[in-house]
């Protein structure tokens, strides 16, 4: 089965609009981009799509109420809302530290979850 | 007061600011203080918590916070003397007294060698556009609503609309959305999007949000909380087309209308502001019209990108650290820089000569496909792939060049073409 997908390469600013075409989940072939980076980024957006993930928590006697954590490295895309769901349920105590783990291994991502910020306690 | 004499005096402890006091210390300063309003440093970069910055300094994608984290550091570890929670409100003109304003300390009159001006940006609220209809709960600048939910922990609403396709509009989208709210949609009056399309790609197509292009928001709704917006087609000259009326249902209006250098303390000050920057008038020294007064960051000019600012930041702080020490001299050459043909706005407006420098501008539409940045008489050429109002195209000047031209050299003019 031929299947066209089309979308904006992300490896530079230039943002070129990729056509990617698929033969039974298989590339084919790739259109649309100016360097051969572009080739990369679609291969991986095909076989692999990852982004990365922000959002905060919630923290107890802290200076802030709430905490921005990442996950340290790429995530599936398909498990973003997983992890926001799980990140939500998550509830710690002031003093945080930049880079302190959270969550290891956050929905069996093999990703970790980590604080993106020092805060004190009130 | 027994206080030791300052040599810079630092107004922000953002991006910019942090990096004038790192620069400061390295050029051989000995007492440089940043003075900040807020009880926290880091400036805005402090609810921007989505990596995505320093990709040029760090090779790596930080997030705001965790960007900041790394140059504080480098602060504290050279010396530079932080004083959050403490306001500027007055810097007098004649004699560059600055008074600031802090609970423990009370009020002090400091008077510095030289001051650096890192104020940053304010983002243009709803007054700046006018819009037709009522006034209820519920409209909020974009960099309002990234604060609530990043630093304050509340939601602005269950189901947005927003206004503006710049980065900071893409991005409160996506953060909106992550968080368990609705977009219906991004407007952009302009025919080309703000933001970068890297960004169009990972916040507004990952999650199927609209990005309506030459379409504004022409009405607000509802009485005590915001009901509805009524959104049109734009003609060509910006004007609504009636018939393209649309009524869209929501409670949130985000508006990413644009950004502007907040000068408030430069114009106190009696500094010259540029009328199309917004931002002081600066040689390629940062230094303003007033000799002993110094602008890095967003407050000269809206960067792209951070890293822009930090090394913007850097060479400012260094620049008011030669300046307090008695290292730059008082007739420095002021060559003007012209804006020539597709160019909206630049930094800086004159060249000394004194250093290499590198003057940011931005084109007035976007030119997709092979054109020419140019400086007059010449001194830079160089191909782009393209140019657009939204990542802004760099001119690299020696100082060795302008040294060559000596008398010769009466102005300089820059020009983006296309080929």
């Amino acid at each position: 089965m031929i299947e066209d997908r089309k979308f904006i390469c992300a490896s530079c600013t230039i943002g070129c609009e990729l056509r990617v075409t698929l033969n039974s989940g298989e590339i084919v072939r790739v259109a649309g981009n100016a360097c051969p980076r572009g080739e990369t980024y679609a291969r991986s957006e095909i076989k692999d799509p990852r982004r990365l993930f922000a959002s905060t928590v919630r923290v107890t006697g802290g200076r802030l109420p709430v905490c921005p954590i990442r996950t340290k490295t790429p995530a599936p895309k398909e498990k973003i809302f997983d992890i926001a769901k799980e990140v939500a349920k998550l509830k710690i105590k002031a003093p945080v530290k930049i880079g302190q783990v959270l969550i290891h291994n956050v929905c069996g991502t093999d990703v970790d979850i980590v604080a993106s910020r020092d805060l004190a306690s009130a | 007061m027994a206080d030791k004499k300052i040599d810079v005096l630092i107004i922000g402890a953002g991006p910019a600011g942090v990096a004038a006091g790192i620069g400061a210390k390295r050029e051989g300063a000995e007492n440089v203080v940043v003075i900040e309003r807020d009880w926290d440093l880091g400036g805005i970069l402090q609810q921007c918590i989505d990596p995505g910055f320093g990709l040029r300094t760090f090779r790596e994608e930080l997030s705001g916070p965790e960007y900041m984290h790394r140059f504080i550091k480098q602060a504290h570890e050279a010396g530079v003397e932080f004083r959050p929670n403490t306001m500027v409100f007055q810097i007098d003109k004649d004699t560059n007294a600055v008074w600031t304003m802090n609970k423990e300390r009370g009020i002090e009159c400091l008077n510095p060698s030289a001051i650096v001006l890192a104020m940053g940006c304010r983002e243009r609220p709803i007054g700046a556009i006018r819009i037709p209809g009522t006034r209820p709960a519920g409209i909020y600048t974009a960099g309002t609503a990234q604060r609530f939910i990043s630093m304050e922990g509340y939601m602005p609403g269950k189901r947005a609309v927003i206004l503006g396709s710049g980065d900071i509009g893409l991005g409160v989208a996506r953060r909106m959305i992550l968080e368990g709210a609705e977009v219906e949609g991004v407007y952009e009056v302009m025919t080309w999007p703000g933001g970068l399309r890297k960004n169009i790609s990972y916040c507004l197509n990952d999650y199927g949000i609209p990005l309506h292009l030459q379409t504004t928001v022409t009405k607000i709704h509802g009485t005590d909380r915001l009901e509805g917006v009524t959104v049109a087609k734009v003609d060509d000259h910006m004007t609504p087309i009636k018939g393209t009326e649309r009524f869209v249902q929501c409670d949130t209006l985000l508006l990413a209308i644009g950004l502007v250098p907040e000068n408030e303390l430069s114009r106190m000050a009696g500094i010259e502001i540029h009328k199309v920057t917004n931002g002081p008038v600066v040689n390629d020294l940062f230094q303003t019209s007033n000799p002993a007064v110094f602008a890095a960051g967003n407050v000269v000019i809206v960067y792209d990108l951070v890293d822009n600012v930090t090394d913007q930041g850097l060479i400012t702080g260094s620049n008011a650290a030669k300046y307090a020490l008695g290292k730059i001299p008082s007739n420095v050459k002021k060559i003007p820089v012209k804006a020539g043909d597709n160019v909206r706005l630049f930094t800086p407006q004159y060249i000394t000569g004194e250093s290499d420098t590198i003057i940011y501008m931005r084109v007035t539409h976007p030119i997709e496909g092979a054109c020419k940045i140019t400086a007059e008489p010449g001194l830079f050429s160089r191909r782009l792939k393209y140019s657009r109002p939204g990542e802004m195209d760099e001119v690299r000047i020696k100082a060795e060049q302008v040294r060559a031209l000596g008398d010769n050299l009466k102005e300089i003019v820059i020009d983006i073409k296309p080929l």
